[in-house]
């Protein structure tokens, strides 16, 4: 029934084109693993190969003899895309250890964020948001991809909030009694106190 | 800034990165203005049940919720 | 599946109700009066047809009614997986595709639906975690499964009961939203010990094709041995590491967090395969039921005539013999 004319189409729509492609989904035919396909053959000769993600991406290009004019960045969050693949001049991203300014040709990083401002600037514009934490990896093709849990541009954020939240936690701080609320009470502190220089700063 | 502590405090308080990322997460969502933050908190519910099994059998069910049962 | 059986139920009526003979009685338990011989049997015949062409009508109009339901959610969940796409491409950029790992510990990750009537998706899920299991199997090897929704669970209970570790249902209550599958990862993480996860879900590509996939996850240890025996992941020592004092510490969060993202879209692929499946296989439901109808009027119609017929010709003779 069914079943039967969907694993036909699944294998038809491999060797078609996408019939209709996803924004984020680039049409990259197989780079996949071939030692895994071979075993997999060998174990399990009745049943497909799975599809491994590097089928689903586009293969990122080489790093250019020259450094390019422009950074290409990914800024992705889990419900959107906030940028993807756009060209800017620079970002400059919070890390732990400090603010990270990202221009073309940076040298090849992995870097943790902290909460604190992202800024995009491309050419006069600059664009804020605040982002929770996450971990940006910046390639030395001149490629920088920001993974964020939260991100907000900076009008969204109420400032009384802040300072309330910031007044709480640092309360709580002093009455915490065991290793995992003091973390939170700290954890709280860290996000206000970054909000609150955000704003005002 | 505390964080830049030797190892990270929450790590050492039994937190995993995704805990600690989670909770920063939330944090900030609760600073937002109206209308992004009942938005933003409505989007992020938790709800699911949770059973660890020892040797082929299954231990009791946990529930882990946001919303109470009703 | 439910509907093979109406299907077959189906044929059974178009095949001669009419002339009903002992073997047919037999078989259809489902016709409830059958037969006091000679007089009645023609409007039982048509009584019988007509019952069961209300039953496919009702069924016809849930079946339809779900398939509306799948593609409302499909819509909106739709929406979801397309935007979550970017969230893993950074890792696989960063740490590569690496199905083929060698590693002591393997946890598989099935993922499924809570709830059936969606097609083969659950299935093929089983099948693909069943075979990773039969692949890297070994002496001194070690596959663990955690299970996500009811229906992998029901499958793999049935000869994998020893190596699952976790089952997680009821995902599905709220929208799924990235809180939620980043504490189940948390969860997996907490309670599992693993050398290489390996994620198991069906990508959704269109409403009729779903791609089983496999994304592969590694331990911090296996990362950084992976890194220097260099091969795939031998790029990884030429970046710079900025945040926490030492690389191991730095790699275990991104670990961490590479799991919740991949998850995270694992599971909404899977999500949005559900409802595409559902929807397909409750559109195909609706068709059959269609069929189906169009026959029995087809029959009930031709026992009508054929009993006015009958009726007529009675007549007809009775006047005629009269008038002789």
């Amino acid at each position: 029934m069914f079943r039967h004319g969907s694993r036909f189409l699944t294998r038809a729509t491999t060797t078609m084109k996408w019939r209709r492609p996803f924004s984020t989904d680039l049409p990259a035919e197989s780079v996949a693993d071939s030692n895994f396909i071979e075993a997999w053959r060998k174990v399990v000769p009745n049943v497909e190969p799975p599809k491994t993600p590097s089928a689903f991406m586009a293969a990122r290009p080489a790093t250019p003899s020259s450094i390019p004019s422009k950074l290409t960045v990914n800024f992705v969050l889990p419900y959107s895309s906030e940028l993807s693949g756009k060209e800017v001049d620079m970002v400059i991203i919070p890390a732990t250890t400090g603010q990270m300014g990202v221009l073309p040709g940076h040298v090849a990083t992995i870097a943790e964020l902290k909460p604190g401002v992202l800024s995009v600037h491309e050419g006069n514009d600059v664009t804020k948001y605040f982002v929770s934490g996450g971990f940006a990896f910046v390639h030395a093709n001149s490629f920088a991809d920001i993974i964020a849990v939260e991100a907000v541009p900076l009008d969204r954020i109420d400032a009384n909030l802040v300072q309330k939240g910031l007044a709480e936690f640092t309360q709580k701080l002093g009455t915490a009694s065991t290793d995992v609320e003091k973390a939170e009470a700290q954890i709280g502190v860290d996000v206000h106190s970054a909000l609150n220089a955000a704003l005002t700063g | 800034m505390a964080s830049n502590a030797a190892a990270p405090f929450w790590r050492a308080a039994g937190m995993t990165y995704i805990t600690y990322s989670n909770l920063c997460a939330n944090l900030v969502r609760n600073c937002l203005k109206e209308p992004y933050k009942t938005e933003a908190l409505n989007r992020e519910k938790v709800h699911y049940s949770i059973s660890k099994w020892v040797d082929g059998k299954p231990q009791k069910p946990t529930i882990r919720s946001d919303t109470p049962e009703d | 599946m439910a509907m093979a059986a109406l299907r077959r139920e189906g044929r059974r009526f178009a095949t001669p109700l009419i002339s009903p003979n002992p073997t047919n009685a037999l078989r259809s338990s489902l016709i409830p009066s059958q037969e006091p011989v000679s007089s009645g049997v023609r409007c039982i015949s048509t009584q019988v047809v007509r019952n069961r062409m209300k039953s496919v009508k009702n069924i016809q109009k849930i079946t339809k009614a779900m398939k509306m339901v799948a593609a409302s959610k499909l819509r909106a969940i739709q929406t979801k997986t397309e935007n979550s796409r970017g969230l893993w491409q950074p890792f696989t950029a960063l740490l590569g595709d690496t199905p083929s790992v060698d590693v002591k510990k393997n946890v598989i990750v099935t993922i499924s639906s809570d709830k059936g009537l969606c097609g083969g998706i659950n299935s093929t899920s089983v099948k693909i975690s069943r075979a990773i299991h039969k692949l890297n199997s070994g002496p001194e090897k070690e596959n663990k499964y955690v299970v996500l929704g009811e229906k992998a669970k029901a499958q793999l209970l049935r000869d994998s009961k020893k190596d699952i570790e976790l089952i997680m249902t009821e995902l599905q209550k709220n929208p799924l939203n990235y809180t939620q599958v980043s504490v189940i990862a948390d969860d997996i993480l907490k309670n599992v010990e693993f050398d290489a996860l390996r994620i198991v879900y069906n990508k959704f590509q269109s409403v009729v094709a779903f791609l089983p996939t496999m994304s592969t996850v590694l331990s911090p240890e296996v990362v950084e041995r992976e890194a220097e025996a260099g091969g795939k992941l031998g790029e990884l020592d030429s970046y710079e590491v900025e945040g926490a004092e030492t690389k191991a510490e730095v790699l275990q969060n991104l670990a961490e967090f590479q799991f919740s993202c991949v998850m995270f879209n694992a599971v909404l692929e899977n999500a949005c395969s559900e409802q595409g499946a559902r929807m397909s296989a409750m559109d195909s439901s609706s068709r059959n039921a269609g069929d189906m109808l169009d026959r029995l009027t087809l029959t009930y119609n031709r026992t009508r005539q054929a009993s006015i017929t009958t009726e007529l010709i009675e007549i007809i003779s009775g006047a005629s013999a009269l008038e002789g």
